[in-house]
């Protein structure tokens, strides 16, 4: 048997070109059919030598059937990727998008619906208005005298809004009259008694209409028009940079808080704006939009299907060996098909085995990058040419060997706010000093000391002088009313303690006789307005 | 306003409302307008009279004299007056739906006519009649138009001619409907723009309706009337006048009318149910139809018109419930009344041809002289149908 195919190859090297072709057709791409079908294709190339020039023949003119082979209905054996619904009220399938369920026909419709919907369908009435109306003034001005014939029009639908026949302007109301078409009477129409315009202003009643020109009448008439008026246009001018483009996010004014509050990297917008970097894609600003982004991921699906499809035909063209060899360095041997062959032929080993064959020398590392298993082979070679903290940002650096985020320094303040922590409110204390409504402790204690000293002194007075009464024998409207305003001072004083110890000014009347040391007793009884000035007042001090 | 498949034609006799394409016979009613209340200007006819829509302020002098009106007799000066401010009032429809009335020397009402119409009447109650209703216009007029009247009721109607022109109108061109506003229900007389242009007749194919929903009049074809493009389309305007009712508020009259009434004096009277089956006549007698299935007669379907009709309820008739009519006394009967039609017919100045030769010789007559002349032609070929009745009456009994 192989010298018979031997011979047989011998007699069809001549047509290789026409055996390869031949071949090729009958060639699968999957290593379990290469060798029923190789063989298979042997066989019948050997049935096909003696018969070749015979069988060329038959076969160049199409087989011709009754009906005409364009109207063969090419029906895909695969089902569709979508899933189908019944929609639920119609029975029909539901639609693609989001629509609604169909409208119900006008048998369920609410009453008056048909009425309402036969009104607003009716059109416009067609005709012109002869003549000009008089407002009142000639009744039957605008009707034919003694017609000859009857003005007819086609099918005519008189519609015309009641409210903008009464409302609108007179010139539009005439149109809704429009349909009853007439022939111009010129007898009364212009006819007016003189006296009676004497008497009244004659207003403007039909407004003139300006006349559109250019690019509006084009707009108005349905003709062929720039989308823009060419008075109003704009001109185009240079794309806006990223910070000024509306739809990017500013900076912030001031420097964040804390890295958390940094754009987050998603892999796609950090590869498309490594992408940008070196120059493969063009960005219209800084950072991918989204819409950049499923661009880009778009074209990187379609551009993976196509290499994947690439490299399947390339798998077929040159066949497993040449194509498996390229993960293997050290096969060094001739991968070619007639190589392959001519081995076969030889040895006697099909190709499956010389695959095995060739597969021992391949190292597991080729192995590894081959079947892409090891994520610590690189494969993508952007991502080789990736900055290592674009690369970190992805795929968070080595989980295995430490990185630069774990080294850590001892001395750093870690900083645990979230991206919503807001600005802390300024020192509290810093400003209230500044404003004076705090002072410091040292300040208070002497305040605080200056008003002991003082009372010491107060309660040096006589037991008689404490009990004495007011009789009100001085004068009792200017003594009452400063006493009132003492005590409403006091009240306020008492409130505020603290706020009366750093304010000056508020302890002006209780602070003069008080603040003079040296006074002796007979000068402070004499300085008080009345001795109970001198009185504790325990119900007010709270 | 919307009208639905109908044409507003304008012919000599002037508009007309007909149908621009077929409509089949269903069993609900066809709606071919619809008019909107704003459109119309309504008085209702009892007191206190209320406006819809509400066009006259407060304090406008026009409401002072519609209010001295009578209330029961005095409803077309009210409108006229309505309808005189209207013309007045800015913006409002009637100013330039006014254009499209019948002007002073189209409107064929007798109102406007001279006394020389009058007489051509050749009816002296009618001419009576039409008499006083020109002097109760005027005497209106003259009342609350003199001198003395502001400016804004004297530009309304220069001058009576004006006046009662639009009284004319008013009479004419109202329709009496009962409305329902809200909860308040009101029989009003109402002018409405589109529908009156709607002719009569008294085997109309459309009727009004008044849709409350949304204050709407609805001019409305028949239940099951078949009507082909091109038809007029016709309302009733009074159900069961004579003609000099019509001539009177509506200045037409017609040669088949289904009511008129001949007064047949004398005992001759005819056998009522024998007369209807002659001229297949059915129906109840305030009903009276031609019945087309009953008759075999090709030539006899068009004789029977509102004449017959109307003869068959006014001829002197008697019925008693099985007693067969003796055909020799029926024929002397049936000429009994023959003679005295003719002998009506001879009180007329004029024969019906004559009529109709002078109509035809003057065609540029003034319109209420022409409609006079109308009227009493069709009263005389009404008695002449009604004679000719008679004989075919004779011929038919056959038993």
């Amino acid at each position: 048997m192989a010298s018979a195919s031997a011979n047989c190859l011998c007699e069809v090297t001549a047509l290789r070109s026409a055996v390869n072709a031949d071949g090729v057709f009958c060639m699968k791409p999957t290593s379990n059919c290469l060798q029923t079908s190789f063989l298979g294709s042997f066989r019948v190339q050997t049935l096909r030598a003696g018969m070749r020039s015979i069988r060329r023949a038959p076969l160049q003119p199409r087989v011709k059937c009754e009906k005409d082979d364009d109207s063969i209905e090419h029906v895909s054996v695969e089902r569709p990727p979508y899933y189908s619904y019944l929609d639920s009220t119609s029975g029909q399938l539901e639609p693609a998008s989001g629509a609604r369920a169909s409208i119900p026909g006008e048998e369920y419709w609410p009453e008056g619906t048909a009425s309402r919907v036969r009104a607003a369908k009716a059109p416009e009435p067609t005709g012109n208005s002869l003549g000009s109306p008089s407002f009142g003034k000639n009744p039957g001005s605008r009707r034919k005298k003694y017609g000859t014939s009857v003005a007819t029009s086609g099918s005519l639908e008189v519609g015309s809004e009641s409210s903008s026949s009464d409302m609108e302007q007179p010139e539009l109301g005439v149109d809704s009259n429009g349909s009853l078409e007439e022939l111009e009477i010129a007898e009364d129409a212009m006819e007016e008694p003189k006296d009676v315009l004497a008497e009244y202003v004659v207003y403007q009643t039909e407004p003139e209409v300006e006349q559109e020109m250019g690019y509006e009448l084009d707009k108005k008439l349905g003709r062929p028009h720039p989308f823009v008026d060419p008075k109003v246009k704009k001109p185009i001018e240079e794309p806006l940079t990223s910070e000024e483009l509306w739809w990017n996010w500013r900076k912030p004014d001031k420097e964040q808080w804390s890295r958390w509050q940094r754009r987050r990297p998603d892999s796609e917008t950090v590869f498309l704006k490594a992408m940008a970097e070196t120059g493969q894609v063009k960005l219209y600003g800084d950072h991918p939009t989204l819409t950049e982004t499923s661009l880009y991921r778009a074209r990187r699906h379609i551009f993976k299907e196509e290499r994947l499809q690439a490299e399947q035909e390339r798998l077929e063209r040159i066949g497993p060996m040449a194509y498996y060899s390229e993960w293997v360095k050290a096969w060094k041997r001739d991968t070619s098909r007639e190589a392959v062959q001519k081995h076969f032929e030889e040895t006697g080993e099909n190709e499956n085995t010389q695959l095995v064959e060739m597969f021992q020398h391949q190292t597991d590392r080729e192995y590894r990058i081959m079947m892409g298993t090891d994520i610590r082979i690189r494969r993508d070679p952007l991502a080789m040419r990736m900055r290592e903290d674009q690369i970190k940002q992805i795929w968070g650096g080595d989980p295995v060997y430490p990185t630069v985020n774990y080294i850590q320094d001892p001395n750093e303040i870690i900083d645990y706010r979230g991206p919503d922590f807001h600005e802390p409110t300024p020192d509290i204390l810093s400003y209230l000093k500044e404003h004076g409504k705090i002072i410091s402790r040292d300040e208070l204690e002497k305040i605080l000391a200056k008003e002991k000293t003082e009372e010491l002194e107060i309660t040096d007075m006589d037991e008689a002088m404490a009990q004495a009464v007011d009789i009100g024998e001085n004068d009792d409207g200017g003594e009452e009313s400063d006493e009132s305003e003492v005590e409403e001072e006091e009240e306020k004083i008492t409130r505020n303690w603290s706020v009366l110890k750093s304010t000056p000014e508020l302890r002006k009347s209780k602070g003069k006789p008080k603040k003079e040391d040296p006074m002796s007793l007979e000068e402070a009884v004499g300085d008080s307005e009345n001795l109970t000035d001198f009185l504790m007042d325990f119900e007010e001090e709270e | 306003m919307r009208a639905y498949g109908i044409e507003f034609k304008e012919g000599p006799e002037g508009f007309g409302v007909y149908a621009s394409k077929d409509v089949e016979p269903l069993r609900r009613a066809r709606v071919i307008m619809e008019i909107p209340l704003e459109l119309m200007l309504t008085v209702s006819k009892k007191l206190p009279w209320m406006f819809f829509p509400d066009i006259i302020p407060i304090g406008h002098p026009i409401f002072d004299i519609i209010n001295s009106t009578d209330p029961e007799k005095d409803w077309d000066l009210r409108l006229a007056c309505l309808l005189l401010y209207a013309f007045d009032k800015q913006d409002n429809f009637w100013q330039l739906y006014g254009d499209f009335l019948p002007s002073a020397d189209e409107c064929t009402s007798l109102l406007l006519a001279t006394e020389e119409d009058l007489l051509e009447l050749q009816d002296e109650a009618l001419a009576s009649t039409m008499r006083q209703q020109q002097k109760r216009a005027l005497e209106f007029w003259e009342k609350n138009w003199h001198n003395g009247v502001p400016l804004k009721i004297k530009r309304l109607a220069r001058d009576p001619e004006r006046f009662i022109w639009a009284v004319s109108v008013a009479q004419s061109r109202c329709i009496d409907m009962q409305m329902r506003i809200g909860a308040l229900v009101q029989d009003a007389n109402m002018l409405i723009p589109y529908a009156d242009m709607l002719n009569h007749s008294f085997q109309p194919n459309c009727f009004l309706h008044w849709r409350f929903k949304d204050r709407m009049l609805e001019v409305m074809i028949n239940a099951g009337q078949r009507i082909k493009k091109g038809d007029e389309m016709t309302i009733n305007y009074m159900c069961g006048q004579k003609n000099n009712m019509f001539m009177q508020r509506y200045g037409f009259s017609s040669a088949a009318n289904p009511w008129d009434v001949i007064e047949f004096s004398g005992n001759a009277r005819i056998h009522l149910e024998s007369f209807l089956s002659a001229f297949n006549i059915s129906g109840l007698p305030q009903e009276y139809y031609h019945n087309s299935h009953l008759s075999s007669l090709g030539g006899g379907d068009t004789f029977v018109d509102g004449a017959i009709l109307a003869a068959a309820r006014t001829l002197p008739t008697w019925s008693d419930r099985d007693v067969p009519p003796i055909p020799s006394l029926e024929r002397k009967a049936a000429k009994e009344l023959q003679e005295e039609g003719q002998k009506m017919l001879l009180a007329f100045p004029t024969t019906s041809q004559q009529d109709q030769k002078i109509l035809d010789s003057m065609p540029e007559a003034r319109r209420t002289l022409v409609s006079a002349i109308k009227y009493r032609l069709h009263r005389k070929l009404y008695i002449e149908k009604v004679i000719q009745a008679q004989d075919m009456y004779q011929e038919l009994i056959l038993y």
